[in-house]
């Protein structure tokens, strides 16, 4: 398997942007006990990113856009925190990250996990395909087909959502782990417009 | 009354209105997690005459397992005939406008009071 990068591509220019990353050891904690830290990490990325971001003046939605900006940063690195968490490959000490990076016209937020070759191109196939339709139809697919399975694709709502509730861009890297064999290193990258969030730069 | 409370949640079920309120960040893991609180919106389908009401209005998070988990009990209220079923929702918390249409997209006659 070689190392490859699908959809959107959130390199920026060096010395263009704030970044802040937090990596966690998957062996010190079990899934469980991790669960709640999630939601703690993605709460202090979202309260993170507001500080960076005044309100152009003093209008009165300033307060509106800085809440739907945390709320849009909190909810997509929590899906992001879940699915790495979820889908890691138990038993090594690649840890799992979570890198924010705030550019000049967006925020970029990504995960990474290590998982191995086969689970990294069942990963791989699935992007491929949700990257070529529309992810409201897919939602609604989802959501039927939930209802009559038991146990339905836990990452695949979040993903879409992220798409079209949130209108982030997404992109995937897929690296060749450089010392452990067989096994990857899958980045999940979301990117969000400041543009979206009218009133708002950074 | 009926509660499901954890560490970051409360969920209130008024029966003899079949008001289900939800209050703070609801994060659960997955399907299983999710379990009791389907179960008790289900409840509220035994009794198709009362209008159902789903108060967000205090929920300010909700991770895509949790609307996976509403997904399931709109497909099953919209597939029960005569099921009459309301959302109350904020527009101060931004995952309402965003991610509640998704519902309503699954059941058109699903009505949803914003304020």
């Amino acid at each position: 398997m070689i190392s490859q990068t699908l959809g959107e591509n959130g390199h920026h220019t060096a010395g263009q942007c704030e970044y802040l990353t937090l990596a966690f050891s998957p062996l010190s904690a079990p899934l469980r006990s991790r669960w709640r830290n999630n939601g703690l990490s993605a709460d202090f990325l979202g309260d993170y990113v507001t500080t960076f971001l005044p309100a152009d003046g003093n209008d009165s939605g300033a307060e509106k856009r800085q809440s739907q900006i945390r709320h849009a940063v909190t909810y997509i690195a929590n899906e992001l925190l879940e699915n790495a968490m979820k889908y890691h490959e138990r038993q090594t000490d690649i840890p799992i990250g979570i890198h924010l990076e705030l550019g000049v016209d967006d925020i970029s937020v990504s995960a990474s996990n290590g998982v191995g070759f086969i689970k990294a191109e069942h990963y791989k196939s699935y992007v491929e395909d949700i990257l070529k339709e529309d992810p409201a139809d897919l939602i609604a697919k989802h959501m039927e087909g939930s209802a009559t399975e038991n146990e339905p694709n836990k990452s695949c709502l979040g993903l879409l959502t992220m798409m079209n509730d949130y209108g982030a861009r997404l992109g995937w890297t897929f690296e060749v782990h450089p010392t452990y064999s067989g096994m990857m290193i899958v980045t999940t990258r979301a990117v969000l417009s400041l543009k979206s969030f009218p009133g708002v730069s950074a | 009354m009926k509660n499901i409370n954890g560490d970051s949640y409360e969920i209130r079920l008024e029966e003899d209105k079949a008001t289900i309120s939800f209050k703070g960040a609801l994060r659960l893991s997955g399907t299983d997690d999710y379990g009791p609180i389907l179960e008790m919106l289900k409840g509220t389908l035994m009794n198709p005459a009362m209008p159902i009401v789903l108060d967000f209005r205090e929920l300010d998070f909700l991770n895509s397992s949790g609307i996976t988990m509403f997904s399931r009990f709109v497909i099953e209220a919209r597939d029960r005939s005569g099921v009459n079923l309301h959302f109350l929702a904020s527009e101060a918390i931004p995952w309402h406008a965003r991610s509640l249409k998704n519902l309503q997209r699954l059941m058109p006659t699903l009505e949803i009071q914003m304020s």
